[in-house]
């Protein structure tokens, strides 16, 4: 098999490649941050939502991508505030948001019935290869501003996700910091949805930043590995998808997910391999503490 | 001006007063413990003071600030109890405590030399200097409990407000413990302490506050340990029995 990239000399081929290259490339930027918080599904959450602000799109008839962001981001400001103010934990809060946001989209698109739920599926799964380059620009504005902030921001998000009780006591603004993480997310999952998929945006959330954690020791590396695993799977994603004439959104996802099961395999055999070469003992304990009777 | 009152202070959970009208003072540079059983509301009372549980009743002054009002918190040092592992990302240990100097930098902005400095410091002053860029996740339970105990210091607070940070480390951090904070009295810097054991830092102490059912019984010198207690070489490893005699739980002599 020859790799023929002849096919990148299409225009369409370009915009998706830049379009997936940026979300590639920010998505881990905001995804270290929910990965550290144990939020990892919360990207997938607020996609679901989004197909109601996309349903709003169709039934109001305005571009559904203003409807989504502010649907999304009025979304996650409800979410913080049940998480922080109420009994409700993260999981359930999530699962209201995948049957609420599902629901939502199907009910409102029936209303709308001449657009038909069919075009909800372009949501789901993406259609990078129709995307015209205004969704481009706005996919790489987006996709800069979140990542510039998320880089700037980094220390003091690192802390309110890591311990945020801590945070709280070293006087942090941390319900700001949270409701800012929440709706960066939000912006991340809408401004990308239309062109890479809400099924692609929130693997490349979460997927760069577990594959390369495998082996940092830092926040910063894993920070800066994931924006770069993400930006190299993105890429090779689309060019693979391209050779062989299959969804470039599917593509890329399967090859996170195998980046990171080869990763997790490679790792523990290496922390096995390290450990029988070294003669690594295990770490010294307390030494004991008692006298232990005399065998007679 | 106290560095910490409170005036009649209560918490409670649901409905059940956890801290009942407590009445606390520590004075600039004074070192007090705050002592107890499990359950007699010491770690609820520290958490209201530092602002993590709200009051039911009383008032809660920092610096002479309505803890409402107070704003000034790199003027506290906060070690929180030691939770299980680290977070989801890996985190070296110089990143754990440059957390410690976020409250004096302006959001947004880079580190300066004087906060590197001062997380360098604290890293040394716990004896883990050499583990800067180790990940937190592999060091010991001692080890990250240290971490946490730099964090704190690096902030250079005026108090250092420490929550059970003995509990499970093994002697070595005890003694490195007892000493670090022990430099920071004579420097100036007040401390509260909540334990529930007498160790190597009960020496150093000024005051003794011990609460039992969420209300001040004892606020006075340091209790002394007795009997058996008071031998050196005695391992303070049995759990607390009240008045029973711990041979028994142990099987007999």
């Amino acid at each position: 098999m020859s790799l023929d990239l002849s096919i990148l000399n299409y225009e369409f081929m370009q915009r998706a490649l830049i379009s997936a290259l940026v979300v590639g490339l920010c998505a881990p930027a905001v995804g270290v941050f929910l990965v550290q918080k144990r939020l990892a599904l919360i990207g997938d959450g607020l996609g679901h939502i989004a197909l109601t602000g996309v349903a709003i799109g169709f039934l109001t008839s305005t571009t559904p991508l203003w409807t989504t962001l502010a649907t999304t981001v009025a979304a996650s400001v409800v979410m913080e505030l049940l998480r922080s103010h109420s009994k409700t934990s993260g999981d359930v809060a999530l699962a209201m948001m995948f049957y609420g946001g599902i629901a939502g989209g199907v009910y409102l698109t029936g209303i709308a019935s001449d657009k038909g739920v069919a075009n909800l599926q372009q949501y789901l799964f993406g259609s990078l290869l129709t995307a015209g380059w205004s969704e481009v620009w706005t996919i790489a504005g987006g996709g800069a501003a979140v990542a510039a902030l998320m880089l700037v921001l980094r220390p003091w998000m690192s802390a309110i996700c890591s311990d945020e009780q801590y945070a709280r006591v070293a006087g942090l603004p941390v319900a700001g910091l949270n409701l800012m993480l929440l709706m960066t997310t939000a912006v991340v999952v809408s401004v990308s949805m239309r062109a890479v998929g809400l099924l692609l945006v929130s693997a490349l959330l979460v997927i760069p930043v577990v594959t390369v954690q495998q082996f940092t020791r830092s926040f910063r590396a894993t920070m800066y590995g994931g924006m770069a695993a993400g930006f190299l799977i993105a890429g090779a994603g689309v060019v693979a998808s391209a050779v062989q004439d299959v969804p470039p959104g599917a593509t890329i996802v399967l090859i996170g997910v195998a980046c990171f099961v080869a990763t997790a395999a490679a790792a523990s055999f290496a922390r096995r391999v390290r450990r029988t070469w070294r003669r690594h003992l295990p770490p010294e304990g307390e030494p004991l503490e008692v006298e232990l009777p005399a065998k007679g | 001006m106290p560095v910490i009152a409170t005036r009649g202070a209560t918490v409670s959970y649901g409905g059940r007063a956890v801290v009942r009208e407590v009445d606390l003072e520590v004075a600039p540079g004074e070192a007090v413990a705050l002592m107890g059983a499990n359950g007699s509301g010491k770690s609820t009372l520290v958490k209201a003071i530092v602002g993590l549980v709200p009051l039911a009743a009383g008032e809660i002054e920092l610096f002479g600030t309505s803890r409402r009002r107070f704003r000034a918190w790199k003027r506290v040092g906060y070690v929180p109890q030691r939770t299980g592992a680290a977070s989801g990302v890996p985190a070296t240990a110089a990143e754990v405590v440059a957390q410690g100097r976020l409250a004096h930098r302006f959001l947004g902005l880079p580190q300066r030399r004087t906060d590197r400095h001062a997380v360098a410091r604290s890293l040394a002053e716990v004896g883990l200097g050499d583990h800067a860029h180790c990940a937190v996740d592999t060091l010991s339970g001692g080890q990250q409990q240290r971490v946490l105990i730099a964090r704190a210091l690096a902030t250079e607070p005026e108090v250092l407000i420490m929550d059970e940070p003995t509990v499970g480390v093994d002697a070595e951090t005890q003694a490195a413990l007892a000493k670090v904070v022990a430099d920071r009295i004579e420097a100036g810097c007040a401390v509260l302490l909540v334990t529930h054991e007498l160790g190597p830092l009960t020496d150093r102490l000024d005051r003794a506050v011990v609460l039992a059912d969420g209300r001040v019984v004892h606020d006075g010198a340091p209790p002394r340990p007795i009997g058996e207690h008071a031998d050196p070489r005695h391992e303070h490893s049995h759990p607390h029995a009240n008045g029973e005699s711990t041979d028994d739980f142990w099987g007999g002599k």
